[in-house]
């Protein structure tokens, strides 16, 4: 049972990550179909740093960077040059994916996967004494240090969403851009800072993927992960709690797929179809819901 | 030297001048009223105040010294604030968070709630208003959120305050509140420029008036030596009185429509229509009066088949159609001219030829099996757009490319060749000038004198008084007067529409 | 509605080149870090792709599913219907149509083989009523739904090759082999070109027709440039909406029931690789109209099958043509790019 939670919040943590960057970018008014290929980057290439400088987290910090500027590169198409937001982000994808592949190839001459032996990792984070709270210590401890940023991360960013003016500027901007535009509030700009710190945030998550679980990169580790996010996302409808909720939910999914598998013989593939399945469910139910409370607003 | 002073503001946009040379001067501690039709260059005017505009020429002098107003927050910085027709709120942000919104006061990073809401409490004190600071603001009613835009632009320390069509969506009861606080802050010295082409109100609240036509100002005067007729005239210019429905000879054909007891509920279960009873017969115009909001859209979409009502029956020449949808209403001869012109009205992307014919494509001579036939469709619509004067090149176009007057026209020519046997009319002159309005004034005239039963709702009740036999007024959703056009005055009417008696 | 001037074209033709032409160089940005030249690549991968019949046909055959997918994709996007979902209705399509393949082997081939094409077509297109009625009757936003149905597809055809319909013995996660007798047949072997292109042109004829002379196409604009208005107008959004996403669906699930029936003959899982996605860029890329989407896919069929030509002869990774095709849709899309206006697409 520990184990399984263990896993759990292991699987969640990526997740977080980028559905945090994600539900920013969402405040904002954009959604962002891009996470996967911003995941995907961040893992890549924070592999490649922590590489070639020996140190996990010159990784971080590439997985960060390139993140940002793959997210900088959709916000020039979106904003400047008037791109549709989707088309923009599933090209990104594409890009995330072609580049990956190709440099794999070009730098390390193989397909498939690069592992090699001196890859740091990202360490854990232990504690024998707080280890020996039962239960809770086993769960809990452990972890990449990431796992624990993104934990903190959700609570800022709950916290900057609510009770910092910047990120109710970013509500507004993303709910009424036109009446934010006329009190001052730079619109677009709060929407290209938006969607850069969701490429940041994605890449981070991707760099807890390959560097802090599993230590190696490859072609398409996140295999949808960033569509599991965007999922998460709109099954929390974009509020911080309720979207770590359900990003602990489906890494749950996650965690215990194997063991389904193995135990009882459900195929992996049910689990793997469930969060999306619940999104439609979910989304459903709520415009059964909104369409019963029309607003009588003169906005 | 008055406080604000506009000169020679010019704008010009694609193939019209909306400000012309216009000089624009308030005294400071004024209510100065801004009238004119719709398209005159009154909001024109005052967006390019509020910076929301440039100018092509022109300077603008607030207190003396001559401005430069790039964009709203150097307005806002100069102390000019504005509340436009559509609220700019924000639906999910508490009242004080939408107030206070990117000037917060702070502590470190975060934002100081008390504090904030100590100054707004003592500046809603101050002005006699009152506002539930921490709703979200989608669940306040109209006149609340009006109060907290205003709200937002004391608390910017606004000096000077524009208000745009504040009325048209206020109760009377909401205006009168509207007008005690506006005096109230013209008490405190602050200055308001009031847009608005109801000239009873102005004449109630303006200190003075500036009369704009065709983006010249045409005359400025004070409120206590004018009158509402010398401002029409001054607004209007020479154009012959509009034709009245009362001096013709009342029809006495049979019910087109015919409705029943019509009850429509929201979700909520709140009544939004109740028992209306009421027919409209064959060459008859019936005008449906209230102030906007009182069920008069839900009685359209209803009535063109939009809306499955709750309750109740309508006929519509003796068919029963309370659950045909709105083809098969259409094919019963039902036609009908939409209150969102651009939304509901038409397809500006789509050509003129498509929008003409949306609704009879499916039926010969336009298609068959299922096949468009271009060549008819052509010579139709080419017909038309001479019949009704529509001023375009050809049929090719898309519809974005005619102004207000020509959609209208395109609208009502759609829906009137067709010879219907009902015509459902929603504001249909709306934001015309008076040209495009009379004309389709006497379109709708000449239509109910060839036989066709009119359904006319609007707002304005000079229109209403003018083209229709008898009115009916909405309250509420609910029927509470009844009357012939020949004793039917502003005073009764308003009484009725603000749900009172008349004595 | 395809009343467009020569200058328009003109323009168009234009803007398309440059857009080429800065994929191109951003490519060749790329072939630069492996020290290669760039001329020499394009040109591998020209004479790769166009070089003789055979890689002509080659590329014809790499089209053809793209001509699907970006048909199916214009029809939902003219109907104002945002669906990403082609690629979902391509796999289901594709299992189908591999089902009656393998399900009746000794089955007559002039029954089976329309029977497997029609199918897809039926199975993708009830794939993409699912997210449309959602649509239609209870106004859920498609781009969520349709994405998170391709996942759904993806991960239970996956499931149906893997366990009901596994085949014992085999590595790769297939289903059992098609019937020979409904191979598609081969137009010009040894290219991989087979019938399917032809039906494929068809599709092409029948949707232009769809689009300019019919009334369904006519209301399928009509609702695209303003669903408001159509109701108003008297036409049946939902219906406008459910018939799209109906007929996208069923393009789409053809798409992979021709990729099953010309070339696999047999369902492989996670065989896509983004027909579907490709679909929504073509589909921009031809302004939504019939022709342009014919003209897109050949481009893309062209890159798709140079690529390979790239790897063998420059030595440069075949990735780079995602690398250039991203590149090409990020422009097409940019409405500001040359200031292009008028987009049909709603901005999200």
């Amino acid at each position: 049972m520990t184990a399984v939670l263990f896993a759990t919040l292991r699987m969640t943590a990526p997740l977080i990550l980028v559905a945090l960057g994600g539900l920013l970018a969402q405040q904002a008014g954009m959604i962002n179909v891009a996470l996967e290929g911003l995941m995907l980057v961040g893992a890549f290439f924070g592999v490649l740093a922590a590489y070639y400088a020996q140190n996990p987290w010159a990784g971080v910090l590439a997985a960060v960077a390139a993140g940002g500027l793959f997210a900088t590169l959709m916000a020039w198409a979106v904003l400047k040059l008037r791109a549709n937001l989707i088309v923009a982000g599933l090209a990104l994808n594409l890009l995330a994916l072609g580049l990956t592949r190709y440099l794999l190839q070009v730098l390390f001459s193989t397909r498939g996967a690069f592992a090699p032996e001196r890859l740091p990792g990202l360490g854990i984070v232990d504690s024998p004494f707080l280890r020996r709270i039962p239960f809770l210590g086993d769960v809990v401890l452990g972890h990449s240090p990431l796992v624990y940023l993104s934990w903190l991360l959700a609570l800022l960013v709950a916290v900057f969403l609510k009770y910092v003016p910047e990120g109710l500027q970013l509500r507004a901007a993303g709910e009424n851009p036109e009446a934010a535009r006329s009190l001052g509030i730079h619109v677009d700009r709060m929407r290209a800072l938006a969607l850069i710190v969701s490429g940041c945030l994605a890449g981070l998550g991707g760099v807890q993927l390959s560097l802090g679980n599993l230590q190696l990169f490859f072609e398409n580790m996140t295999n949808g992960r960033g569509f599991i996010a965007l999922a998460a996302i709109y099954f929390g409808q974009a509020r911080p709690g309720a979207t770590v909720l359900a990003c602990l939910l489906f890494g749950l999914f996650e965690a215990i797929q194997i063991r389904l598998q193995t135990r009882m013989g459900v195929p992996p593939q049910w689990p793997q179809m469930l969060p999306f399945a619940l999104v439609i469910i979910a989304l459903t139910l709520i415009s059964i819901y909104r369409r019963s409370r029309k607003p009588s607003i003169r906005l | 030297m008055a406080y604000l002073e506009m000169r020679g503001i010019t704008k010009r946009f694609p193939g019209v001048i909306a400000n012309d040379h216009v000089d624009f001067s308030v005294e400071e501690g004024e209510i100065h009223a801004l009238v004119g039709e719709n398209g005159a260059g009154k909001t024109t005017l005052m967006r390019i105040l509020y910076g929301m505009e440039r100018p092509d020429e022109g300077s603008i002098r607030l207190g003396g010294r001559v401005v430069h107003i790039p964009n709203p927050q150097a307005a806002i910085r100069l102390g000019i604030g504005m509340v436009h027709q559509h609220f700019q709120l924000i639906p999910t942000l508490t009242a004080l968070e939408n107030i206070v919104l990117n000037c917060e006061p702070r502590q470190w990073i975060f934002l100081d709630r008390s504090h904030a809401r100590r100054d707004l409490e003592a500046l809603m004190g101050r002005l006699g208003l009152e506002v539930p600071l921490d709703l979200p603001v989608a669940e306040l009613s109209v006149g609340e959120q009006q109060r907290v835009e205003i709200l937002k632009l004391l608390y910017r320390r606004a000096r000077l305050i524009i208000l745009d069509e504040p009325t048209a969506v206020l109760t009377p009861q909401e205006t009168r509140a509207l007008f005690s606080m506006l005096r109230r802050l013209r008490s405190e010295g602050c200055t308001v420029i009031f847009i608005s082409h109801k000239l009873g109100e102005v004449l109630e609240i303006a200190d003075r008036i500036t009369v704009l036509r065709r983006g010249r100002v045409v005359g400025v005067c004070n409120a206590v030596s004018t009158n509402e007729r010398e401002l029409a005239r001054m607004m209007v210019g020479d154009i012959g009185m509009a034709p009245r429905s009362s001096d013709r000879k009342q029809e006495n054909g049979f019910p087109v429509l015919s409705v029943q007891d019509l009850e429509v509920r929201d979700s909520a279960g709140r009544s939004l229509l109740k028992g209306l009873t009421f027919e409209v017969r064959a060459g008859e115009i019936v005008g449906v009066a209230g102030v906007e909001g009182n069920g008069q859209r839900e009685l359209v979409e209803v009535l063109a088949g939009l809306r499955v009502p709750d309750k109740g029956q309508i006929r519509l020449a003796n068919v029963d159609v309370t659950f045909l949808s709105t083809r098969e209403r259409r094919r019963l001869g039902m036609s009908v001219i939409p209150s969102d012109r651009l939304r509901e009205g038409l397809s500006l992307a789509s050509p003129l030829w498509a929008n003409l014919i949306a609704t009879r494509y499916h039926m010969r001579p336009f298609s068959r099996w299922r096949l468009l036939n271009p060549r008819n469709i052509r010579f139709y619509t080419s017909k038309l757009i001479q019949e009704f004067e529509i001023a375009a090149p050809d049929v090719d176009v898309p519809a974005s490319a005619l102004s207000g007057g020509n959609l209208q026209r395109l609208i009502v020519a759609r829906e009137i060749a067709v010879s219907p046997r009902l015509l459902i009319a929603a504001h249909p002159t709306r934001g015309l000038d008076m040209r495009a309005t009379q004309a389709i004034r006497s379109l709708l005239l000449e239509l109910a004198s060839r036989g066709t039963a009119i359904l006319l709702v609007s707002t304005d009740i000079d229109e209403l008084i003018a083209l229709s036999h008898r009115l009916l007024v909405l309250y509420r959703g609910e029927i509470v007067g009844a009357l012939p056009a020949s004793q039917a005055d502003p005073e009764t009417l308003g009484l009725l529409m603000a749900g009172r008696r008349p004595s | 509605m395809a009343w467009r001037g020569i200058s328009q074209g003109l323009y168009e033709i234009g803007r398309f080149s440059a857009t080429l032409a800065i994929a191109l160089a951003v490519g060749a940005i790329f072939i630069q870090l492996t020290g290669r030249e760039a001329g020499a690549a394009y040109l591998a991968l020209l004479e790769s792709a166009l070089g003789s019949r055979v890689a002509l046909a080659d590329s014809l055959a790499a089209a053809t599913p793209l001509i699907l997918t970006g048909l199916a994709t214009a029809i939902a996007f003219r109907g104002g219907v945002f669906n990403v979902g082609v690629e979902g209705s391509l796999y289901i399509g594709a299992f189908a149509a591999a089902w009656v393949g393998f399900a009746w082997p000794e089955g007559p081939a002039w029954i089976l083989l329309p029977g497997a094409i029609l199918a897809g077509g039926l199975a993708g297109s009830l794939w993409g009523l699912i997210p449309g009625s959602l649509k239609a009757w209870m106004d859920v936003d498609e781009i969520v739904s349709t994405i998170m149905m391709n996942y759904i597809a993806i991960a239970f055809t996956s499931y149906l090759v893997n366990y009901p319909f596994a085949v014992p013995g085999l590595a790769n996660a297939m289903s059992p082999p098609i019937a020979p007798a409904i191979h598609l047949p081969r137009l010009l072997p040894p290219s991989q070109l087979h019938l399917g292109f032809v039906m494929a042109l068809l599709c092409v004829l029948g949707v232009g027709v769809l689009f300019a002379r019919t009334t369904w196409g006519f209301e399928l604009s009509l609702h695209g440039m303003n669903p408001v208005f159509v109701r108003w107008a008297g036409i049946r959004a939902p219906r406008v909406i459910l018939t799209a996403m109906g007929l996208s669906g069923f393009l789409g699930g053809l798409a992979g029931a021709l990729q099953v029936l010309g070339i696999h003959y047999r369902f492989i899982a996670n065989f896509s690789p983004g027909y579907g996605y490709d679909g929504i860029a073509i589909a921009l890329l031809g302004r939504t109209t019939a022709l342009g989407v014919l003209a897109g896919a050949l481009l893309f069929g062209i890159l798709r099958n140079g690529a390979s030509g790239l790897e063998l002869f420059a030595g440069i990774p075949l990735e780079l043509v995602r690398i250039l095709e991203a590149v090409i849709i990020l422009l097409v899309t940019a409405e500001s790019f040359m200031r292009w206006r008028t987009s049909k697409v709603k901005e999200a």
